[in-house]
């Protein structure tokens, strides 16, 4: 089987989320959910190319849902406890739900907490086990001012996305790529 | 068995029925409730305080790591694993004044032998993988640092999942590839199925896959607002049921390469995954995703419908989770579905630890010939199964076994035990 092909990376920051609209849930949504939202947007053509129930998605969040964790216990002390809709992104698979919702995605869904140097490696190996035909992957990183402090890290908001699917190099806009080499 | 086969090694669990397997085997065999009034959640804030809570000292401060290091202790004990230079054993040192969990067998003169015996075999460290699956991690460190109470460096550094897994790695000498999973309360079966990826690619002779989340204000408070929870405790499938209970647990599953097992063993076959693509919170009503999970899985472990023997539910007690289950296992079975139980009247919804201890289960059921009970299930709704089973009862074959779970993000996974004896 030839090698998956991988389109260019889509990077995506805090600024571009102002003035983005997409969709009425958008503006609901949680930073990091629309940050990588926003970052896999372009590669919505792509998602034709397969029946949804073979497209995978990827995700990599940096700190998991922490700093949305952090805004959510803020409101404790709210009458009535902290917000219903924010619980829902305090998960770190969040973006995979949005993403899935929008682009009616329906194919096995990998959540990782940490860097995205698995998402290719991985992307791939959905690919060559059958389980998909192709994998929309994301890199979000959202570290809020709040958390920041607590973790004792530089605060971040930015999400990197890129699509991999089976090797066809007639695909444009497409380079090949291997794995990862595996540690 | 092939070379790449996935085994089922050794396992370990901490949870609301008790400390150890040998708990759990007897909570399954007698259809015991775990679940309690808790102090900790009593008052107006919480729709309820009635929750599975794990043998854990009170106000522990980094429940997370306790609650894995004792599953992971277990699970390698039962193992007997080897390394080349040295025998693989859990750090006996208490850091940041945390108490150590008893270790397997202390206190307990009635050890039964481990799953299976790795003593002819050793794996090098640097062949043994872990992963990790969970929710929230040590999600008491936010609600400590948020009310200005104290906190050890390592309860707030397992804050992040990732940190958590790292250092679990190290202290119980995995020098392999260590991945973090968090999908919701999937999380469980996708980190098995990728501890299975790993072995099966090459990446890893062995894999410890462990979950754990801990009861917490945090996540209690987020159900109440969603308006989730019985306030009697939950009952799965249940004409009268009307929500979740929160649980905590650690629980770890100690996968190997198939050759490294002795025959016979328990071995993962398939699994598939998928996404509802329809809400948040809410699962789609005609469980078209999960159906989707469930043939993908039957496919990968290339069986038919008929040669599942039991299926344990994900069964959250939630009015529409259990509906959407119901109408899955029709769509799959049609009208001979095979006998259906839920665990979490036993031990509550334990999130990211649920499909590692359901599935430790679902062993436990398969070396026992036993179909485990849905414990706090009174009176079956009318949508559920026929074949729903109320309380364990003895069988005779128990080779193909299929675990669910389900969760928020539209996730839906699938898992298929097989057990040749």
């Amino acid at each position: 089987m030839s090698s998956p092909s991988v389109t260019n990376t889509n990077t995506v920051t805090e600024s571009d989320v102002t003035t983005a609209r997409l969709g009425p849930r958008f503006g609901r949504m949680d930073l990091a959910s629309q940050l990588a939202l926003l970052a896999v947007e372009p590669f919505a053509a792509h998602f034709d190319l397969a029946p949804r129930e073979r497209i995978a998605i990827c995700l990599a969040a940096g700190v998991g849902s922490l700093s949305t964790d952090a805004e959510y216990w803020k409101g404790r002390a709210a009458a009535g406890g902290p917000s219903p809709t924010l619980f829902t992104y305090t998960l770190p698979s969040a973006a995979i739900g949005e993403i899935a919702i929008r682009h009616r995605l329906t194919g096995p869904g990998l959540c990782f907490v940490g860097g995205g140097d698995e998402l290719l490696a991985e992307a791939s190996d959905l690919i060559k086990r059958g389980e998909a035909d192709g994998c929309v992957c994301v890199f979000a990183n959202v570290i809020s001012p709040a958390l920041a402090e607590m973790i004792s890290a530089a605060p971040a908001a930015s999400a990197h996305a890129f699509f991999v699917r089976r090797g066809e190099p007639s695909i444009p806009n497409l380079g090949t790529a291997e794995p990862a080499p595996r540690s | 068995m092939r070379e790449r086969d996935v085994a089922i090694a050794g396992c370990g669990v901490i949870s609301a029925v008790g400390r150890g397997v040998e708990a759990l085997r007897a909570a399954l065999k007698n259809n015991t409730s775990g679940l309690r009034p808790d102090e900790r959640f009593a008052g107006p804030r919480f729709q309820t305080n009635i929750v599975g809570a794990a043998a854990l000292e009170a106000n522990h401060h980094n429940p997370a790591h306790a609650l894995a290091s004792f599953a992971l202790r277990e699970a390698i004990a039962a193992t007997e694993l080897r390394v080349r230079e040295q025998p693989l054993t859990p750090s006996l040192s208490p850091a940041d004044g945390e108490r150590v969990a008893a270790r397997p067998g202390e206190g307990n003169q009635d050890v039964r032998p481990p799953l299976t015996s790795l003593l002819a075999s050793s794996i090098a460290p640097e062949r043994i993988g872990l992963v990790l699956s969970t929710t929230k991690a040590n999600i008491e460190a936010l609600e400590g640092l948020s009310d200005g109470r104290p906190c050890s460096d390592s309860a707030r550094r397992h804050l992040q999942p990732d940190r958590l897994a790292a250092d679990l790695a190290a202290e119980f000498g995995a020098r392999g590839p260590v991945q973090t999973i968090s999908v919701a309360c999937v999380s469980g079966l996708i980190a098995l199925m990728q501890g299975a990826k790993l072995i099966q690619r090459g990446a890893a002779d062995a894999v410890l896959v462990v979950g754990v989340d801990h009861l917490s204000a945090f996540v209690l408070a987020g159900f109440t607002a969603l308006k989730a929870l019985d306030p009697i405790g939950c009952r799965p499938f249940d004409r009268d049921r009307c929500g979740l209970s929160p649980g905590e647990a650690g629980a770890a599953i100690m996968l190997v390469r198939g050759d490294l097992a002795p025959r016979p063993a328990i071995t993962i076959r398939g699994w598939g995954s998928s996404n509802d693509a329809n809400h948040m919170t809410g699962p789609s009503r005609d469980g078209a995703g999960l159906t989707q999970a469930i043939r993908a899985a039957l496919n990968a472990a290339q069986l038919h419908a008929d040669q599942i023997d039991y299926v344990n539910a994900h069964g959250t007690g939630t009015p529409y989770n259990d509906a959407m289950e119901s109408a899955a296992l029709r769509t799959v079975f049609g009208g001979t579905c095979p006998p259906v139980s839920g665990l979490k009247g036993m031990l509550g919804h334990t999130l990211g630890a649920a499909g590692i201890i359901e599935t430790l289960a679902c062993v436990l059921a398969m070396q026992e010939r036993l179909l485990p009970g849905t414990p706090r299930l009174s009176h079956a709704a009318d949508d559920t199964p026929l074949s729903l089973v109320k309380t364990p009862r003895a069988v005779t074959k128990l080779n193909h076994i299929l675990k669910l779970n389900t969760g928020f993000g539209g996730m839906n996974g699938a898992l298929i035990l097989n057990f040749p004896a």
